[in-house]
């Protein structure tokens, strides 16, 4: 879960990280409260990445100025991401620039602190960059080794390693995947402030956060609505602009499903993983979602059964043919209780395709027929 | 055959829970050597025949067993395995799936200090064909035979071994070591397993995309592996940045694409098939350059 700039700051401050003073806008008129002068910065809340570049930073001197910004830039739209929000802060006097965050890194299965002695970077295509691997349980000599490689040295160095440990604080005790700070800025009165930040919370960690109870569904803005309904029933669903609807259980097969498609020449419209155990609820929700997509022409429904009983998979299929004609589905179904899904789905005319590459060929097939009936 | 055969025994660690039960009776159906279970406040019970235990250092104790499969839920997985690292457990099998990738990590700190196998998290398990199973891989699916599978995926590595069954070419063992970005053992430490052990001639590695692990895969396979190694990539047409069901399943930044790994893999001399189709073709003509030399 990405959050915007102003609900990372305020995190960053409970745990003592300086952030510079500031105001939430989602009026122009609202600058007029504003409770420190000018000059002032106003910045576009959004989820995606690219603001600067893409306009949504702008300076004011004073307030005439700021509303007619404010006007502009609350109507923009960055990266598809809607601006949800200005954030109000005095324009800081700036004598340096640094980056600084914490991640996880895969593949040394660790944290690791990123750090440059250059800010306002796009920090995967600097040069000048330095990572120290944060081992557990954590100790604060990581951060002065990280202020050290970065090149800092005297009062700084002590200022940006404190400011470190707690940003790893709040990465390890809010369970996020990201806290980042870029720029973290020295003012030219040598305070060490977070000048921008960003969080992103881990999104398998949330049931035991209470400070994110609720927030799930006002940060999926960037998901279509049907991905955004998928993800809240707890379904993985990825829209893709063709008009074959893949339904899978297990994120590898479905990956190894879509590939296959698209290289015996069909187009996939839908990657959704209904998931190892899936039961008919969602089963069922799933075939209605991608059906929903009015690009689909074909369901191409493959299901190896592990631990999905063929049966439960069958009675979702049942109920779905109720409501939606057959002739759009193609079935793969093999696995545990696969005669008895067979025997259920029997009377519908349903013809179910035990192995996977000729249900992907049918299902190619199908859509060229139906694709070509539409147009 | 790696990592466990039909002496291995093996507790069970939530066999209580509704999915530990369902598959513990599925393990003992398929030969599992499974001598306990552990379910705190639930010891001096039995679970399809099965002691259960208060704690692993009792079932430790008590049975002599030397790996543990775990079925907790999320946030209660890195206390039990801890727990069972603790104990004396020599292989952790982690099905769990959600685990929060903090907690992962310090396990795998705990394990790495411990010398403890770690398999997982999210992932299906370890499959013996004819020995032993432990996880939630359907044993039906997968015949005895010489080819070493590693994977990263569930349902797809049971759709490759189904096809290479089919054909004929069955599996000494099957690891699948998961779908998270931070895990336990990886590529190199089962290459080079399967590359030591007398029963695999062919191993097939069926990776995806996200991470660079198929491409560090590549390196150890070029100055390390003397047995042929046919690899397969799912998620060759996924759009970048989009997480594809796996947590770890993501290109990013451009890094971590099917392309990239498939050209290190192929730079290292592996075998790079582009359907489940062709890893069978692959691994039949590898077969059989090997009977000719």
């Amino acid at each position: 879960m990405n959050l915007y700039e102003y609900e990372a700051k305020s995190i960053f401050s409970q745990f003592g990280i300086n952030i510079p003073p500031g105001m939430r806008v989602t009026k122009p008129e609202e600058l007029r409260k504003v409770f420190f002068g000018y000059p002032l910065t106003l910045k576009c809340q959004v989820l995606s990445g690219g603001r600067g570049k893409a306009g949504g930073i702008k300076f004011a001197r004073d307030l005439k100025e700021g509303e007619a910004l404010a006007k502009q830039l609350l109507e923009m739209t960055i990266g598809g991401s809607r601006t949800e929000s200005l954030l109000v802060e005095p324009k800081v006097a700036i004598a340096r620039e640094l980056y600084l965050s914490v991640t996880l890194d895969r593949e040394q299965g660790c944290p690791i602190f990123i750090g440059s002695a250059e800010g306002g970077i796009e920090i995967e295509s600097s040069a000048n960059v330095v990572t120290v691997p944060i081992p557990y349980p954590y100790q604060p000599y990581v951060a002065r080794d990280l202020a050290k490689r970065m090149g800092l040295s005297g009062n700084l160095l002590s200022k940006v390693a404190d400011l470190a440990t707690r940003l790893y604080n709040c990465f390890e005790k809010m369970d996020l995947d990201l806290a980042e700070v870029n720029p973290l800025v020295v003012t030219e009165g040598e305070e060490v402030v977070a000048l921008d930040g960003k969080i992103i919370a881990n999104d398998d960690s949330l049931g035991r956060q209470p400070y994110f109870k609720g927030w799930q569904s006002k940060h999926l803005v960037d998901l279509s609505d049907r991905e955004c309904r998928s993800r809240l029933m707890g379904l993985n669903l990825v829209e893709l602009d063709g008009n074959i609807g893949i339904l899978c259980n297990g994120a590898g097969l479905t990956m190894a499903t879509m590939d296959m498609v698209k290289k015996f020449g069909g187009r996939p419209a839908t990657f959704l993983d209904v998931g190892g155990g899936s039961d008919q609820e969602k089963t069922l929700f799933a075939l209605e979602i991608v059906a929903e997509n009015p690009n689909v022409d074909v369901i191409l429904l493959n299901i190896l059964g592990g631990i999905t009983a063929c049966d439960d998979v069958a009675g979702a299929l049942v109920n779905f043919m109720k409501k939606s004609p057959e002739s759009r589905l193609v079935v793969r179904l093999r696995g545990n209780n696969q005669e008895i899904a067979e025997k259920m789905l029997a009377e519908s005319g349903l013809k179910l395709i035990p192995d996977l590459e000729p249900a992907v060929k049918e299902a190619i097939e199908k859509s060229r027929t139906l694709a070509g009936a539409r147009n | 055959m790696i990592l466990v055969n039909k002496d291995t025994k093996v507790i069970v660690q939530g066999a209580t829970g509704k999915m530990g039960a369902a598959h513990t009776k599925r393990m003992l159906a398929y030969g599992t050597k499974i001598v306990g279970g552990v379910t705190p406040g639930k010891g001096g019970t039995t679970i399809h025949g099965v002691p259960v235990f208060d704690t692993v250092r009792e079932a430790v104790d008590a049975t002599g067993a030397t790996a543990s499969v775990i079925f907790v839920p999320p946030y209660l997985a890195l206390d039990a395995g801890c727990e069972a690292a603790a104990a004396g457990i020599g292989l952790i099998v982690l099905i769990t799936e959600g685990i929060p990738p903090q907690d992962t990590a310090k396990l795998v700190a705990n394990t790495r200090a411990r010398d403890v196998r770690l398999i997982g998290p999210n992932c299906p398990g370890i499959i013996t064909p004819g020995e032993t199973l432990l996880g939630i891989l359907p044993g039906v699916i997968f015949k005895p035979g010489p080819v070493g599978m590693i994977s990263r995926s569930g349902t797809l590595t049971y759709e490759i071994a189904l096809v290479l069954s089919d054909a004929g070419h069955g599996q000494s063992t099957c690891v699948g070591v998961g779908g998270d970005p931070v895990k336990g053992m990886g590529y190199p430490e089962l290459l080079s397993a399967f590359n030591d052990d007398p029963a695999t001639e062919v191993i097939v590695l069926i990776g995806e995309i996200g991470g660079s692990a198929e491409e560090e895969a590549a390196t150890f396979i070029s100055e390390r592996i003397k047995k042929p190694v046919v690899a397969y990539i799912a998620g060759q047409t996924a759009p970048p940045g989009k997480r594809m069901g796996h947590a770890g399943a993501i290109i990013s930044g451009g890094k971590g694409t099917a392309e990239s790994k498939m050209k290190a893999l192929k730079a290292a001399g592996a075998h790079v098939a582009t359907t489940p189709g062709e890893v069978v073709e692959m691994v039949t003509t590898a077969r059989g350059q090997l009977l000719r030399t």
